[in-house]
């Protein structure tokens, strides 16, 4: 017996499974029998089990190069490295559908076991949900759609190899499961959302039950999104790392949505406003996860007329359509239930801004897909093929960007109900000195765009409106504990993670946005053609070619050109490549880079005297705070670590009053 | 009900409406926005021949699919020129750019350009765009992959 019937088999036993957990879910719902819960609960670990096993056959037949299986045949070779083979699970169609199944069969345990403690009802309704799901994805891989273990015949020699693009790189193997994890934990949400709406309850409950599960889905969205900017940028050598290539734009919209839900869902906690509302994201978030995945697996993106080619693609579009024709209509049969008891007020209110923040989150989630849909809808229209640019999407995105991040340090200053003036005066004074300092920076460091100068000047501000806060959190804890300053920061934390980790957050998006503001405009890029020993000056770097060399290695041959950094001491050494995989069509390029704190070299070889290796042209960017991109996101991911840290730990002293600083209107949250 | 919370209740229904009225307006000129400009920045995706018969004004923005023909690629690191023939079969056009051939740019293999026509019918490229995409064809089961294929 192969791995190949081992997971084959384990998909197969998987799904009547994943039927059975529905139907069981759906009657302990119903009838409120524990018997039936404790069936669907064993029903999803073993399905659970099963499709994980499935999956590590998978890896397993890569692993050994099973060749007799088509997957392995198309996306592996004798010679990929171990690590490159393991991670050829995601490298195309069916393996993906595969890592995606098996992620949703763990959630789907999850919820069954953790889930349903505390709320049978909503939560057994949700569970039928989710296993509904996972019958769907479980369809996708036994059939011909995605099954990742169908057999090939004759089994060929060796295989053709991943795709060259994957296998160039360490972060292919981060990049996809973190996206993946993000895209299937938010169908958490929207199952308790959707339950929510099928048992009328007109509460907040399914967004208190989901609020970790939904704040973890969007920072492994996040943290998965900037991992997939920084893979473009150390593979695809051309000094970026966002194209808004359509692929890119399938991954931000649901984070873009996720975003303005994890806010908006607060004024629902705080004020009972906006439950259609809240609803409605969390649909719209889940169902751009779906229309992701339908643009990219379908090859819908390269022409409209190519989707009907793949089978997996019509069905996916009717997974899509299917869901919001049902959750759509819930919403509607259920609306009179939603009415809001209070209205929005005043417009210098936490609410407002929030309600601003979340017009503007859905307006760049809308202007991204009119330009991520707008070519094909021309393709269907007209037939001819366009393609969208960055100009439209620069021209959208960044003033809505950057109204985003002054909102990013208005909102949380803003007290709920409404501000006076001196409570505005109090929050904004340091912020707006902050902020003008950011400004002025940004044109000492030689920014003259709008943006530029616009995005230093807010980023100021909203770092300024955190240490405020972090400041007078601290004071009132030790004057109203005696707790000294660093134990105050770490109870900061503990006792009201949600908000402080949420503070963390911003403080990595101003970073990022630092990053982006000072990477786009300040880049410098220089060509030469250099004989060995030759030289080019970049900025106050001297950089010399030092010569080529031929590399074989098992899996690819490379021409590696060394350089030299000098930088006033002996220089350092960087090499760049130009690689060749057996089954690649053209070459790809191994850029070499030099990080710092300050900036990054980033050195391309991009032509060379292919005869006598006599000559090679290099390309140089230097690109400033690029680094700071990465890091940044990781500052984003760190802080809705520390958001999502269970209660348990902050609530021990449950009788202890939290206290609020004094100086600070900004309620608990 | 007291005067005063009707007051308070009139003072709220107002700054609601100039609020929905602020939230309408902020939508409509996004939308505004976003419909200007996604229309002029789509670029045409055309073969020579298709870009022939559309007779494009010089200085459109179009990206130019095709062959880069056999034997047509010249590049002079001194001066930086670069210059190949893009043709489709039917129709051949000479394209003209600045800096060292990129690495994935052969002769007699696919390629997009993106630049624009200029006034003598050549194509100044600004870019070749590499496309990334997982999709690759796959040679047929029976066909013993070539390996170790020297570079150029």
């Amino acid at each position: 017996m192969s791995w190949g019937d081992v997971g084959s088999g384990a998909l197969r036993a998987a799904l009547p499974l994943a039927l059975w957990g529905l139907v069981s879910a759906a009657f302990a719902a119903r009838e409120r029998d524990g018997r039936f819960l404790g069936s669907a609960r064993w029903s999803a670990a073993c399905a659970f089990v099963l499709v994980a096993g499935a999956s590590a056959s998978m890896i397993a037949a890569l692993l050994s190069h099973d060749f007799s299986l088509r997957y392995v045949a198309l996306n592996n070779a004798r010679e990929t490295p171990p690590y490159f083979s393991a991670i050829s699970l995601w490298a195309s169609l069916q393996g993906s559908i595969l890592l995606w199944t098996t992620i949703l069969a763990g959630a789907v345990t999850f919820v069954a076991w953790r889930g349903t403690r505390d709320l049978p009802r909503l939560a057994t309704t949700a569970l039928a949900i989710l296993f509904a799901m996972l019958s769907f994805f479980l369809v996708l891989v036994v059939t011909p759609a995605a099954d990742p273990f169908v057999r090939i015949d004759p089994v060929p020699a060796d295989g053709t190899g991943p795709n060259p693009l994957l296998q160039d790189h360490w972060l292919m193997g981060l990049h996809p499961p973190l996206l993946y994890l993000g895209y299937v934990l938010f169908s958490i949400p929207f199952a308790y959302a959707v339950a929510s709406l099928i048992l009328g309850e007109s509460g907040d409950r399914w967004i208190t039950a989901t609020r970790r599960s939904a704040l973890v889905a969007w920072a492994l969205l996040g943290v998965g999104i900037v991992a997939g900017a920084w893979w473009s940028y150390a593979v695809l050598g051309w000094g970026g790392y966002w194209a808004w290539d359509p692929v890119e734009n399938a991954a931000i919209m649901p984070w873009l949505v996720a975003t303005a839900y994890l806010h908006s869902v607060m004024v629902e906690e705080k004020r009972r406003m906006l439950r259609t509302w809240n609803l409605s994201l969390v649909i719209g978030a889940f169902a751009l996860t779906i229309l992701g995945t339908f643009l990219t697996r379908s090859g819908v993106i390269n022409s409209v007329h190519s989707f009907s080619e793949s089978a997996i693609g019509p069905l996916l579009l009717g997974y899509l359509a299917a869901i919001l024709v049902f959750s759509v209509g819930l919403l509607l049969w259920r609306s009179v239930r939603l009415v809001d008891p209070e209205g929005i007020g005043t417009p210098l209110s936490r609410e407002a801004i929030f309600l601003f923040q979340n017009v503007l989150f859905v307006a760049a989630t809308l202007t991204v897909l009119l330009g991520t849909l707008y070519p094909l809808i021309v393709e269907a229209v007209s037939g001819d093929q366009v393609s969208i640019g960055s100009p439209y999407f620069d021209t959208v995105e960044v003033p809505l960007a950057l109204a985003l991040l002054f909102l990013m340090g208005v909102g949380p200053q803003l007290p709920w109900h409404g501000a006076s003036r001196a409570t505005l005066e109090r929050q904004f004074s340091v912020p707006i000195v902050a902020a003008a300092a950011g400004g002025i920076v940004a044109l000492l460091v030689g920014l003259r765009g709008a943006a530029g100068v616009l995005a230093f000047a807010l980023a100021a501000f909203v770092a300024a409106t955190v240490a405020q806060e972090f400041v007078r959190g601290v004071r009132a804890r030790h004057t109203l504990h005696g707790e000294a300053p660093q134990v105050a920061f770490v109870n900061l934390f503990r006792r009201n993670g949600r908000r402080y980790g949420g503070y963390v957050v911003h403080v990595g998006i101003a970073v990022v946005a630092l990053a982006v503001a000072m990477s786009q405009s300040l880049a410098v890029t220089k060509d030469a053609t250099l004989a060995p020993g030759g030289s080019m000056q970049v900025g106050s770097r001297t950089i010399v070619f030092e010569g080529l060399r031929d590399v074989a290695q098992p899996q690819r041959q490379q021409v590696v050109a060394d350089l030299r950094i000098l930088d006033g001491g002996s220089g350092v050494p960087l090499t760049t490549a130009l690689s060749y995989y057996p089954n690649g069509t053209s070459a790809v390029g191994s850029p070499g880079i030099r990080s710092t704190a300050g900036d990054d070299v980033y050195a391309i070889l991009a032509a060379y005297d292919a005869r006598s290796r006599a000559w090679a042209t290099i390309s140089i960017k230097v690109i400033p705070l690029v680094s700071w991109l990465w890091i940044g996101g990781a500052i984003v991911g760190l802080g809705a670590l520390l958001a999502a840290l269970p209660e348990a730990r902050r609530g021990r002293r449950a009788s202890a009053v939290v206290p609020v600083p004094a100086s600070s209107p900004a309620g608990a949250e | 009900m007291s005067v005063a919370s009707a007051v308070r209740r009139s003072r709220g229904a107002s700054e609601r409406r100039l609020l929905a009225i602020t939230v309408l307006a902020i939508a409509i000129g996004i939308g505004y926005v976003a419909f200007q400009n996604v229309g002029a920045s789509a670029v045409y995706y055309l073969t020579p021949t298709e870009a022939a018969a559309r007779r494009l004004p010089p200085g459109t923005t179009t990206r130019l699919g095709g062959l880069v023909e056999e034997g047509s690629l010249r590049y002079d690191a001194a001066s930086q020129d670069l210059r190949f023939i893009i043709g489709d079969g039917v129709t051949r056009v000479i394209v003209i750019g600045k800096g060292a051939p990129p690495a994935l740019l052969r002769e007699d293999a696919g390629a997009v350009v993106e630049g624009y026509f200029a006034a003598d019918g050549s194509f100044r490229a600004t870019q070749v765009l590499a496309k990334h995409d997982e999709v690759y064809t796959a040679p047929s089961p029976s066909a013993t992959p070539a390996h170790r294929t020297p570079p150029p």
